[in-house]
């Protein structure tokens, strides 16, 4: 790495470091209960949807009424997103005169924002019209983040309370958009679109090059969905470059702007755990593990990328100077060079965001690998919005587990034992996406339908192929985009890869919250593990890193760690 | 009881839906679009430049600087190469996608990637020209000839060589040294040679820029040192000094020159 990266990467650790803590301070005021701030603004509004509703928001569900609460608001939302993209063509808004998606293809794109995944297998600028992106595509961005924020809420609520009920998920759904996600979203945007980002309804409009043709330069609301697409985790762009386009990041201020926006929000929502249990010290050391894995992933693309491509002749300079950025410069914008796109770009991987500002499958075998790993461990470096905190306690509950099993104790989290029901159900949660992962990339592998798609040849389409699953199970959506995934085998598997990635894990995690929901709680003796020191912090890490290094070991051989050392 | 809940949920969730579709839906985009509008005009319409009164460009997109046949002209300042639909396509864009040792990218480079006239793996590239050794054949439509195959046919040049697929790397740094008379074997910057993420990245490096000053000095019949300060005039240098690197801006350059005339 250079100065010019360690730089950058400081100063997002630091911004990190002071706003994740303020902002989860709010968070569990907002989420406690009782009084919270803004109340004055935000309470009125906050009725008002209720009233439209007709919800008690002091009714607490059990964890399966809340589940189905979920469930049933995920299928509505699906069919009403369906309908708008198969009816875009004839409905206004639409200056680019976008035809209705096809019914595969608005299946696909429908699951995917409703899941947070924002795989995009249509084309930004001109299969989407500007009221299936405002109406349709971000109100879904929004949904998604907020329904992730409930689930956690909800999971926090069984873990540490006392009650068989927790919550009531029309009240968390409301809070979570009105005091977070539409704030933050407002403000967000217009910081934006002073750097440049654009926001208008104009449409195309023709340019009169300086050569003497005619050049396209597209418009639309695009600052309005770039911030939810990065505070909600969810990662879907206007355009078809995404975060690489410079109407959607325009400077080197906004690129880390965007990515801030992506990871501050999941790292606050785990202070905001410590503050609701009160047990402050568990968040730091959940927040230390997160972070470990976030500086790995992140550090090693940044050298990776900086470094550059061996492969090309000696006389093209790859060196960084003064005058030129250097390293990998394919599918990199000059802007950001090297060391900001790998920055930004892995940065956001270990979250569902998977937004990016650079081509990932131009990337080097070893900038690419780190990025597939981010996702292949869950995503929880620091994870989306809500989704990252329920999936890496349920990963400390394991780890609670095996070390239990190592020095002979019964296991406890939160003073409440860990026992055979919920040890299936945390089983049943680390397997099910690997299982859906290498199942259906195996398949793709060997079908024709599956191998047509593949652009580059060799180990290179291995890693095309089973990155797209990958992503999409873990709701990342980012893509090796030279996989043309918009076909009738991916877009039916995609879909369904991206169905359960998204609700087994809230349905197990909701049922492992609901089993512990009301359990005994134990007072703490000399010979409970302590569960927020160093000690279980380095223990989770290592369960982190081996459970997902061993699923996906020979898969990670045949693909990038094979194309590095062959090439 | 398990049926109510369900009813109950839906018709809440057909609530929740109405009142997100309408608030956020419309009433957001609608009103961040009101406040940019009026505060940030210039920027949420695209920063665009006009020239003589008619519609330019953005300051903010690339645009191709070649004539009616794809030749670049040698009076601008070129900027990258780009994969947005036939090279800097508003309504298309993105990356070329290529993997990093994808022989349309890099060339057959020997030992990596290489195959033989009958497409099995071999050491050496069948297709090196005394020019390019990583020499990518083209088949007689110009198509390149990435999986060759015994019958298969190649185009020629009038010496007998390969013609070699333009587009990968080796043959880039070629016609970028043959275009800025850079003599054989100089260092080609990393930036002209390769697509970027957009397709419409409106900068090029600063030695990129630099190496394009005597081209465009001569096309121009303007002084090299006239050119030179142009260039400086319209580098910015990185923002905050490390929040991007340093580059120059090909249209805003471009249109100073055509100023100066």
């Amino acid at each position: 790495m250079n100065v010019t990266g360690w730089q950058q990467l400081l100063l997002v650790c630091a911004v990190t470091a002071v706003l994740a803590p303020l902002l989860g301070r709010y968070l569990a005021a907002t989420f406690r209960g009782g009084a919270a701030p803004g109340d004055r603004i935000f309470a009125p509004v906050e009725r008002a949807v209720y009233r439209v509703l007709r919800v008690d928001p002091e009714s607490s569900m059990t964890w399966q009424v809340y589940a189905i609460a979920v469930l049933v608001f995920g299928l509505l939302s699906s069919l009403l997103l369906y309908a708008i993209l198969r009816l875009q063509g004839v409905l206004p808004l639409n200056p680019a005169r976008a035809p209705g998606m096809s019914p595969l293809l608005a299946f696909n794109t429908a699951i995917s924002f409703i899941t947070g995944t924002n795989w995009q297998a249509y084309e930004g600028e001109t299969q989407a019209s500007y009221l299936g992106d405002m109406a349709g595509l971000v109100v879904a961005q929004f949904t998604a983040a907020a329904v992730g924020l409930a689930v956690a809420l909800a999971v926090v609520r069984g873990l540490a309370g006392s009650s068989r009920r927790i919550g009531n998920f029309w009240a968390d759904l409301t809070r979570s958009l009105v005091r977070v996600f539409v704030p933050l979203s407002i403000l967000g945007a217009l910081v934006l679109v002073s750097q440049g980002a654009v926001q208008n309804f104009t449409g195309f409009r023709t340019a009169s090059t300086l050569a003497g043709a005619s050049q396209q330069i597209p418009g639309g609301p695009v600052a309005s969905m770039e911030v939810i697409k990065l505070l909600g985790t969810n990662g879907g762009s206007m355009y078809g470059a995404g975060g690489a386009h410079p109407f959607e990041n325009p400077t080197g201020f906004t690129n880390l702007f965007e990515l801030l926006l992506v990871i501050v929000l999941p790292f606050a929502i785990v202070f905001m755990f410590g503050r609701l249990i009160g047990r402050r010290r568990q968040a730091l050391a959940i927040v230390a593990v997160m972070a470990v894995i976030f500086l790995g992933h992140t550090m090693v693309a940044m050298q990776a990328e900086l470094h550059g491509n061996h492969l090309l002749p000696a006389s093209v300079s790859q060196l960084a100077s003064g005058t030129s950025p250097g390293g990998n410069m394919e599918g990199k914008e000059t802007r950001f060079g090297p060391s900001g796109s790998a920055l930004m770009t892995v940065g956001t991987m270990g979250t569902t965001a998977g937004a990016t500002d650079s081509a990932l499958d131009s990337y080097t075998p070893v900038g690419g690998t780190a990025s597939f790993v981010a996702i292949l461990l869950g995503e929880i470096s620091p994870g989306g919005d809500g989704g990252g905190l329920y999936g890496i306690l349920v990963l400390a509950l394991l780890s609670v587990f095996i070390a239990g099993l190592m020095v002979g104790r019964t296991p406890e989290f939160l003073g409440k034992k860990i026992r055979a029901p919920q040890m299936k159900l945390i089983v049943a949660y680390v397997l099910t996406i690997p299982v859906v992962v290498l199942v259906f990339g195996s398949m793709s592998a060997v079908l024709g339908a599956g191998t047509r798609s593949i652009l580059n040849p060799g180990m290179h389409g291995l890693t095309e192929i089973t990155y797209a699953y990958a992503s999409v199970a873990q709701n990342n959506g980012s893509a090796f985009a030279g996989l043309a995934a918009n076909t009738p085998w991916y877009d039916i598997t995609l879909g369904i890869t991206m169905l359960i990635g998204r609700f087994a894990p809230i349905i197990l995690a909701l049922a492992i919250a609901g089993s512990l929901a009301g359990a005994r709680v134990h007072a703490r003796t000399r010979a409970t593990l302590d569960t927020a020191g160093p000690t279980f912090a380095a223990f989770l890490t290592g369960v982190i890193v081996i459970v997902g290094g061993l699923i996906y070991f020979p898969m990670l051989i045949l693909g990038p760690v094979g194309e590095r050392i062959v090439g | 009881m398990i049926r109510s809940g369900f009813l109950r949920q839906a018709s809440a969730s057909v609530a929740m839906l109405a009142v997100v579709t309408l608030a956020l839906g419309f009433g957001y985009p609608l009103a961040v679009t009101g406040i940019s509008q009026l505060f940030f005009r210039h920027q949420a319409n695209g920063s665009l430049i006009y020239a003589h009164g008619k519609l330019a460009g953005s300051a903010l997109l690339g645009q191709s600087f070649a004539d009616a046949k794809g030749n670049p002209l040698p009076r601008y300042f070129q900027p990258r190469p780009s994969a947005a639909g036939t090279g800097y396509d508003g309504a298309s864009s993105g990356a070329s996608n290529l993997g990093p040792s994808n022989p349309l990218l890099i060339g057959f480079v020997a030992g990596v990637n290489t195959v033989g006239l009958d497409g099995q793996p071999s050491v050496a590239n069948p297709f090196a020209t005394p020019a390019d050794p990583a020499c990518v054949p083209l088949d007689p439509g110009g198509n390149p000839v990435t999986s060759p195959a015994p019958g298969q046919r190649y185009a020629k040049t009038a010496s007998g060589a390969y013609e070699c697929d333009p587009n990968t790397i080796p043959e880039r740094a070629l016609a970028y040294r043959l275009f800025n008379n850079l003599p054989a074997g100089a260092a080609v910057p990393v930036d002209a040679v390769t697509a970027s993420a957009s397709g419409l990245d409106p900068d090029i490096s600063v030695a990129n820029a630099l190496d394009q000053v005597p081209r465009v000095a001569r096309a121009r019949h303007l002084p090299v040192s006239r050119v030179l300060a142009l260039v400086h005039q319209y580098t910015s240098a990185a923002q905050w000094g490390f929040l991007s690197e340093p580059a120059v801006n090909v249209l805003e350059l471009n249109l100073a020159l055509d100023g100066q005339r």
